[in-house]
This record gives structure tokens, sequence and C-alpha cells, in this order.
């Protein structure tokens, strides 16, 4: 590649990344914008393939500021995009730079004088009996198979969860012409608002997304869905085929209840993507309320990595807005830019801080974990039951609060998702058994590549 | 009755082309993923895990790699495991969600 070097690599095309990448461009640096999805929004403006039309897609108020962004992204001939591709490992370099490991559209190596990871979130998967039957699935695959492919994920949905997200998430679906069963929240109706409360004069501050939400209520009121508080769902249950979910049962109240529906998706908060900064070798602290693992940063969002910046939901779960707002610090500090250019962007972050407060004190989904049985697996790759775990845990407990020991031991994270979806709760668990605190948990040790990649995109330029 | 799980309100699609999956034909426009074209027809289950017990997509994002299928292009060529959610169809796609029907590199 003749611009390689590039000055600027950036990694995730969402709202971090494309704000990141504005103000590199802008400032004349050589900026290169990857990302695994074929075309820039992220996750939150997973855009239509190319080829379909869609009338009024994500015209939202709320997402006006994010739809602006991508067409600005999308306008860009400065910037490099590479779309369709993986970044499998980072690595400094001889130059005082880094070098990218690149699958997919783009393959072998990229280099770069300065790194931004700003790769966001997924939604959190939560183990409980039944939920590895087809038609579970968590609630952001729901909304990307709609915002992008156009489909419904199925003919009857349950969404059920702890984060106040599923109630925009069923609003779409119902506008959409789908069917929605049931919206099911743990927690009570006052223990949502006593959870809101110190945060709430700060919060209407920035009244949207509590508009939003308010929103999507008196839409799902109108379509008759209802949404049901103090209800726990204890279990994922099969179709009389036996091979897909054919239902839902939960209690409410104290009395067990049964939901038929094809698809249930699960929205109980969100994890940060952290395999790359960890692989490249940056500090992590665990991700308070819900889990996973958050990237230390500085104040201009560069990591304990010289010259490797994060940004979005990488340094911590706070939204499509905050997230923009960390892009442009990042981008701007990429490119040098002094303290009085981002004094905007710092106040800015400071009015929306009581909302992202908020959101995680209300969607907070510690009390409310369904529990998973012993026979329920937590490593859905390798099949690993949450007993044989237990016992690993028990047996391996001289040894301290080491995720990566009880992995050698009953293969727990040894799979094709590398950890993604069951490391969280396995940290949880040592922590819990350990009588400590789960950021105290050593995490499991990321290695490159972080994604899954058959051997023939790694052998020709492997470290 | 079962509605389509494919929205039409509004929305235009390019002409559709036709792949197979485990033999049967299945129709699927190009821009889908292969996950997407499979839970359009229906067909939810993507592989078997190691106590046979069926298994789905899960996170649509590549994330959580339950999605992984085998698959060729043309019935000449070399079997892949690839996620299907992040991989799109096109004409000649050959799936298959049963390991013994293929050799997968």
């Amino acid at each position: 590649m003749r611009t390689d070097p590039f000055d600027v690599a950036i990694v995730g095309a969402g709202p971090a990344g494309q704000a990141a990448a504005r103000a590199t461009v802008a400032a004349g640096l050589t900026t290169a914008l990857i990302d695994e999805q074929p075309r820039p929004g992220g996750q939150i403006l997973r855009q239509p393939p190319v080829g379909f039309g869609v009338a009024g897609w994500m015209s939202g108020r709320a997402y006006r500021p994010l739809r602006q962004l991508l067409a600005a992204t999308e306008d860009d001939t400065a910037l490099h995009w590479l779309g369709g591709t993986s970044v499998a490992g980072i690595w400094a370099d001889r130059a005082g730079g880094f070098r990218l490991h690149l699958a997919g559209a783009r393959s072998g190596s990229l280099h770069a004088r300065r790194v931004l990871i700003a790769t966001g979130c997924y939604d959190m998967p939560v183990a409980l009996p039944g939920w590895t039957l087809p038609g579970v699935i968590s609630a952001g695959a729901a909304q990307t198979l709609l915002k992008s492919q156009q489909i419904l994920a199925g003919q009857r949905l349950v969404l059920f969860g702890s984060h106040p997200l599923q109630l925009v998430l069923a609003q779409q679906f119902v506008a959409a012409g789908g069917d929605v069963a049931a919206v099911l929240f743990p927690q009570t109706r006052a223990q949502m608002l006593r959870a809101a409360w110190p945060h709430l004069a700060g919060a209407l501050r920035t009244p949207g997304p509590l508009l939003a939400a308010a929103g999507a209520l008196a839409a799902l009121r109108r379509a008759g869905v209802p949404v049901i508080h103090g209800a726990a769902v204890t279990r994922l249950t099969a179709d009389d085929s036996g091979a897909a979910l054919g239902g839902v049962d939960y209690v409410a109240g104290g009395v067990e209840h049964h939901l038929a529906c094809d698809v249930a998706a699960q929205c109980f908060g969100f994890v940060p993507q952290s395999d790359l900064p960890r692989q490249a070798g940056a500090r992590v602290a665990w991700s308070a309320p819900a889990g996973g693992w958050a990237t230390l940063c500085d104040a201009r969002m560069q990591s304990s990595v010289p010259g490797l910046y994060v940004a979005g939901e990488t340094t911590g779960v706070a939204g499509a807005e905050i997230a923009m707002i960390e892009g442009a610090i990042a981008g701007l500090a990429m490119a040098d830019a002094a303290e009085d250019d981002l004094r905007r962007f710092r106040a800015r972050h400071r009015r929306l801080a009581p909302f992202a407060a908020l959101l995680r004190a209300v969607a907070d989904p510690q009390p409310w974990w369904p529990a998973a049985g012993g026979d329920t697996l937590l490593c859905r790759c390798e099949d690993v039951s949450a007993a044989t775990v237990d016992a690993a845990i028990a047996d391996l407990a001289p040894f301290g609060p080491d995720a990566s020991a009880i992995k050698q031991r009953c293969r727990i994270g040894m799979g094709l998702c590398q950890g993604r979806s069951c490391e969280h709760a396995l940290v949880r668990r040592l922590a819990a058994a350990q009588g400590l605190a789960p950021g105290d948990v050593a995490p499991f040790r990321t290695r490159f590549p972080v994604r899954p990649l058959p051997i023939d995109a790694l052998i020709e330029d492997a470290p | 009755m079962t509605r389509d799980p494919r929205r039409h309100d509004g929305v235009t699609r390019p002409a559709p082309l036709t792949i197979v999956c485990d033999g049967a034909p299945l129709s699927a426009y190009p821009g889908e993923t292969v996950a997407a074209a499979l839970l359009a027809a229906s067909m939810r289950r993507l592989r078997d895990d190691r106590s046979d017990r069926p298994r789905g997509m899960f996170c649509n994002m590549g994330t959580c790699s339950e999605c992984f299928v085998w698959l060729r292009e043309g019935s000449a060529a070399q079997w892949h495991r690839r996620r299907a959610c992040l991989t799109p169809v096109s004409a000649d796609l050959e799936l298959s969600t049963r390991e013994d029907t293929c050799n997968a590199d």
C-alpha cells in the first residue's frame, strides 16, 4: 500500500472511530479506517447492504447526529476505508509505530504511527437453562437484523433483561410489523425509579434519551405490548421438535408463567470489546456494573501503551453520544491538538455523564442474573457446564484468582469465541468463590489472533 | 400462519439469487448475510454441539462464533468454515451445517 505506513489507523467505524477520523483527516494525517462490517456505521447505525433501498432508514431524532457523522464519513474521499476486514493483532514495530495484522477483504500487514482502538461493545451473554437453543439471541442480534438486513428475527419475540434499551428494540420490532409477546424486566418500576433518582436532575439536562424511552413506552402501550416488571426469566424451553426455542418461563409475584415465542432476546447490558487492547498489552480494569474489561486511558484517550489510543465503549460502556465525543478527543490528540481545542468536547462529555450514570444504575444487572443450572453451559464453544467450572474453581482454589488456570483445567474460554461469551461469567464466579471483587481476578491472557480466522489468513505474514 | 421474516414495506432489494443449504435450494438477496438468508428461510439450526444439540446464531456481530457453517463456491471448490453473520451470500454458494458432509479446511 503506497500510503503505508499510515499516520493513523482506526479500528472500528462506529461513532467513536468515525469522529476520530474526522479530526485526523482534517489535520492532514493519512488515516485508515478498518471495520469487520462492509459499511461504516458501527452496530448503532449498522447500514443496509449496498443495493438495498430502505425508506426512512433510522430516521428517529435520536439518531440524527450519528447519521450526519456517517454521511460525512461516506463522503470523505481522503479517508482510506477498509471494510469487511478483521484486525487479528497489533504489535509495536521497529519504527516506533505499530503493525496491524489484517484478514478478510484486506489481508496482511498494515503499519501506522498511531492506532486508535474503537471497537465498541457487545451484548452481555447471560447463561440460563435453555439458552443454547436456536432462537435465543442477543438483543443486539435482533436489532441489527432489523436495521441492516431488514429481517424480523422471528414470528413472536420475547425481550428479557434489566436494560431499558429493550424498550427501544421492542418499539422498532413492532414498527417493522413484528409481534412482541412481552418485554420482561426483573426490576419493579419502583426499583428502577429508586436507582434513577440520584442521577435524575443531572440527566434531565440532556433529556433526549429519557424522552426516547418514554416515547417507546407509549408506542408499546398503544400496540398492546405488555411491559412486565418484577418478571424474572428462569428457563428457555424447546418447541415440540426439541430443536428450537418454543417459549420462556418466568416468575412474577411468586407465580410461574409461560410465554410461547420462537425468538427470545437477552438485554442485560454490554461488555466492552477488549481483546485487541489486551493483546496489544494495554492495561484494563473491570467494567462496572455489567462486567467485562474497560481499557484504561488518560485524559487524551491514550492507553498505557504509548501511541495506542482508545475511545468509546472500549473505555467503558456509556453510549453512542459519549463515544462520538471520546472519538473526537482521541482524533485531536493523535493530531497533537492543543488542550484548548479539546475543551468544548470535554464540556459536552461532562454534560452527558449524568445520563450515562443514570442508565448504568437503572440497568445494573447484578441483582438480577438468572440462575444457571449445574448442567447449563457457561462456555458455549467448548460445551463446559457451570458444574464443571465450579468444580475447577474449587480444585484450583489454592492457586488464587487466575481465570487462565481455570481455562487450562476445564477448557472454559478455549473455543472459537476466545472467551468473549463466558469470561465475564467465569470472572464473577471465581471472584465470588474466593471472596474477592471481580477486578481482582487475573483475566484470560489474550493472544493473536483475536478473531477466529482460517490458517491461510495467518501464515502469509505471521509474526 | 407464518409471516415472511423479510420486511417489504418501504424496502427494495436487488434481484434474488439461489443458494443451496444441506442440499436444499433457497432464495436470498445479494447483500444478505448467510445467517440472515438462513433465518429468513426459517432455518435456525446452524450446527450441532458436542452432545448433538442444535445451535443457532446468537450475536449477529461476529463476536460469539456460534454461527460457524461450512461453505464453498461451486461444487468443485474446497469447503471453508466461516462466520455466517459476516459472510455475504453469492451465486453458486453452497452451505453445509453438518460437519460429516464436508471436509473443513
